[in-house]
């Protein structure tokens, strides 16, 4: 039998895994677009083609209808308060959720890239030699900083927190961290969770 | 029968033994959990162990702390249970991470003496995250135990520990109560304004008013209240009620001194009229002769009636007033502090013109005129500034001179003919006699254009008041036969107004005021 109409669009299956919080409001908090637009730019550092990545997860995941292309996802990412041409439209949590789904299947992906990094952050600390020693890590950190500081605007305030080198590092390898716990297999719950911890009713 | 299913990370070994629901199907879920190990090596050598209790809590807290790792926001101090959590992780230093195990089970903890002290793991992050890893498998494994499910739950916000301590939230507010409580208390001892309408001062003598003189006042009205100095140089010596004719300073009246009077309350502070005196300098000054002189004898005349006698100075005050075309006061500023100090007992403030607009320039001309009140009850008035010289030039010339008072008379008193000459014949005998009168002590005149007076007679021919009806007839008054043939007897029987001209070609015309009866 011929079907005359498309089939009702509803949110993509790979979603339904994330709870829709009881928010004040339906669309996604403050901290909640700042700490997913990081992650982003975290995976971005780690991996050259990290935006291309992000969008083929998305067409992977038949996200396709939440994150439409390049430009859509650089305006869902421009939520974020600290951006430089930050976007005055909210982040519905239907499009949150998208990308939490997008970070953490790139964050499996990487999950050997993290954890290398990490150890070896934890090696250079331990016999407290610079960063620079490791070829790898030096490398996404000073990534991390081009990124950040090419999009984020230095005049907020909660950028400006972060004026030096030393505090983008240590905000750089937190990411690091957080990326490796929301690679496991329940780590888009993890995170999707994390983001509302101190918003929810 | 017994399985055991096995969950190995790098740097965690998960191994859950239980009894299958199954017995024949080892792969069907567990029913039962006999025992649990958890090995971290590169951490501790020490293998946890323990139950389903173990698990459990193993689980809840691996979970939270996982959760404050990503958030940033940290966990909720836990209200104290009736039994501390078996299992509780806390931040180390830098990136390691405590696991803490308290009451571990004994009978199989292969190092009994960490049984009583709480066993301190410390793991790094990545260590952490291989037994987060762990335990997030084996809860996402439905076919080991499928009542262990995920429990992610977002910190409320009530849990939230804010972020400042509450003295300092509470102190902004605390600071506008504050500061709202000092401005009331400030603002409780400033009296509320006092609304007081302002009166501008009603200055009845218009110029055209001041013309009007020369008529004696109308009978029931005493004659000494329309009796005016003419010069402030001769002395003092006509009497009220008496011979009106001769000249001299005429003491205002000390016992109707309210005409005028009755807005006297109405009083303006002299810094306001002060004000309006220098702004006045400004404005553009009154220069004609004949209208500085008319406008020198109205501002006598209007203060010495206004001036209330009972209070006279000790010594001279001087003011400097400003005067408008039509007779205003429009300001006045004292000269000496006496003078600021009595300003009050002056009519000065109740006569001054009150402005709408305080800062408005005044567009019209003024006048400026230095005024005296003496201990004798006298006002005299002197031009100054740039007035003084030509009102020197035209007064003293022609009416300063004149040894004639022009009686002067208030609208009122000039309307008010009782019994007017009503008889034709008598007009026309009156129009012929008053004619003969002035050709028969006519002078020539120095005017360059036509001087027109209203002439008071009684039905015998005798005139008793004269007015002139513009500035240039009041100034030169004294050339006219006028003031000669005035003879001030009583006013009463019928009396009738003429009007006279004496044209610039020197032709005297003489008609009734009111026309000729029909």
């Amino acid at each position: 039998m011929p079907v005359d109409s498309p089939p009702l669009s509803s949110s993509p299956l790979v979603l339904d895994s994330l709870v829709t919080p009881e928010l004040p409001a339906s669309e996604c908090p403050r901290r909640a677009r700042m700490q997913i637009d990081l992650l982003l730019l975290a995976i971005e550092a780690l991996d050259l083609g990290g935006g291309e990545a992000m969008l083929a997860a998305a067409r992977d995941l038949s996200l396709n209808e939440l994150v439409r292309g390049r430009v859509h996802l650089w305006l869902l990412r421009s939520t974020n308060p600290m951006r430089r041409y930050s976007q005055r439209r909210p982040l519905s949590l239907e499009e949150a959720k998208a990308l939490v789904v997008i970070i953490a299947n790139l964050a499996r992906r990487l999950t050997v890239l993290t954890r290398q990094l990490l150890l070896g952050y934890q090696q250079l600390t331990e016999k407290q030699l610079s960063l620079e020693h490791h070829f790898r890590l030096a490398d996404y950190l000073t990534r991390f900083r081009t990124h950040f500081r090419s999009r984020m605007n230095p005049r907020r305030a909660g950028v400006i927190a972060y004026s030096t080198d030393d505090k983008l590092d240590d905000l750089a390898i937190q990411l690091l961290e957080q990326l490796l716990l929301c690679s496991g297999v329940l780590g888009s719950q993890r995170l999707w969770s994390s983001l509302f911890d101190g918003e929810v009713l | 029968m017994t399985t055991q299913r096995q969950y190995t990370l790098p740097n965690c070994n998960l191994i859950v033994e239980g009894m299958t629901t199954d017995a024949n199907d080892p792969a069907s879920p567990l029913s039962v959990v006999m025992n649990v190990e958890c090995q971290l090596p590169g951490a501790t050598d020490a293998t946890l162990t323990g139950g389903r209790e173990f698990l459990d809590h193993l689980v809840a807290a691996v979970s939270l702390y996982a959760q404050q790792l990503l958030s940033g926001v940290p966990q909720p101090i836990q209200a104290v249970a009736e039994s501390p959590p078996m299992i509780t992780m806390k931040p180390g230093e830098g990136f390691y991470h405590h696991l803490i195990v308290r009451d571990q089970a004994k009978d199989t903890t292969p190092t009994d003496a960490e049984a009583i002290a709480p066993l301190d793991v410390r793991l790094s992050t990545v260590q952490f995250h291989d037994l987060m890893e762990a335990i997030d498998q084996l809860l996402a494994d439905t076919l080991t135990l499928p009542d262990l499910q995920p429990q992610f739950q977002s910190i409320s916000r009530r849990q939230v520990k804010p972020s400042e301590p509450a003295a300092k939230r509470a102190a902004p507010a605390a600071i506008g109560a504050a500061a709202l409580a000092a401005a009331g208390l400030a603002f409780f001892f400033v009296p509320p304004p006092e609304f007081e309408p302002s009166q501008s001062s009603p200055d009845s003598d218009t110029p055209a008013e001041t013309t009007d003189t020369g008529l004696t006042s109308p009978p029931g009205t005493s004659a000494e209240d329309a009796i005016t100095p003419e010069t402030e140089d001769l002395p003092p010596t006509s009497e009220p009620g008496t011979d009106d004719t001769t000249s001299g300073d005429i003491n205002p009246d000390e016992d109707a001194p309210e005409a005028g009077l009755e807005d006297s309350e109405a009083t303006p502070s002299a810094a306001d009229a002060a004000a309006a005196v220098d702004r006045l300098s400004s404005a553009p000054a009154i220069t004609d002769a004949a209208t500085l002189t008319l406008l020198r004898d109205d501002l006598r005349r209007t203060l010495a009636n206004a001036w209330d006698a009972d209070s006279r100075p000790e010594e001279d005050l001087e003011y400097r007033v400003a005067v408008a075309e039509d007779g205003d006061i429009l300001g006045y500023k004292y000269q000496d502090s006496a003078a600021l100090e009595a300003v009050d007992n002056t009519p000065l403030p109740a006569l001054a013109f009150q402005p709408t607009d305080d800062t408005a320039p005044i567009p019209e001309a003024v006048a400026q005129f230095l005024i005296r009140f003496t201990p004798d009850g006298e006002v005299e008035v002197e031009p100054t500034g740039n007035s003084a010289s030509s009102v020197r030039e035209g007064a003293v010339d022609a009416p300063a001179d004149s040894t004639t008072a022009t009686p002067l008379a208030d609208t009122a008193e000039l309307s008010a003919i009782e019994e007017p000459i009503a008889d034709r014949t008598t007009l026309e005998a009156l129009v012929r006699t008053l004619r003969r009168d002035i050709a028969d002590n006519l002078d020539p005149l120095s005017a360059n254009q036509d001087l027109t007076y209203q002439v008071r007679l009684t039905a015998d021919g005798e005139v008793v008041g004269y007015a002139p009806v513009d500035a240039e007839s009041g100034l030169l008054a004294a050339e006219t036969p006028l003031p000669e043939l005035v003879v001030a007897n009583g006013t009463e029987g019928e009396v009738a107004d003429f009007r006279v001209v004496f044209t610039e070609d020197g032709v005297i015309q003489v008609s009734p005021w009111e026309g000729w009866p029909q």
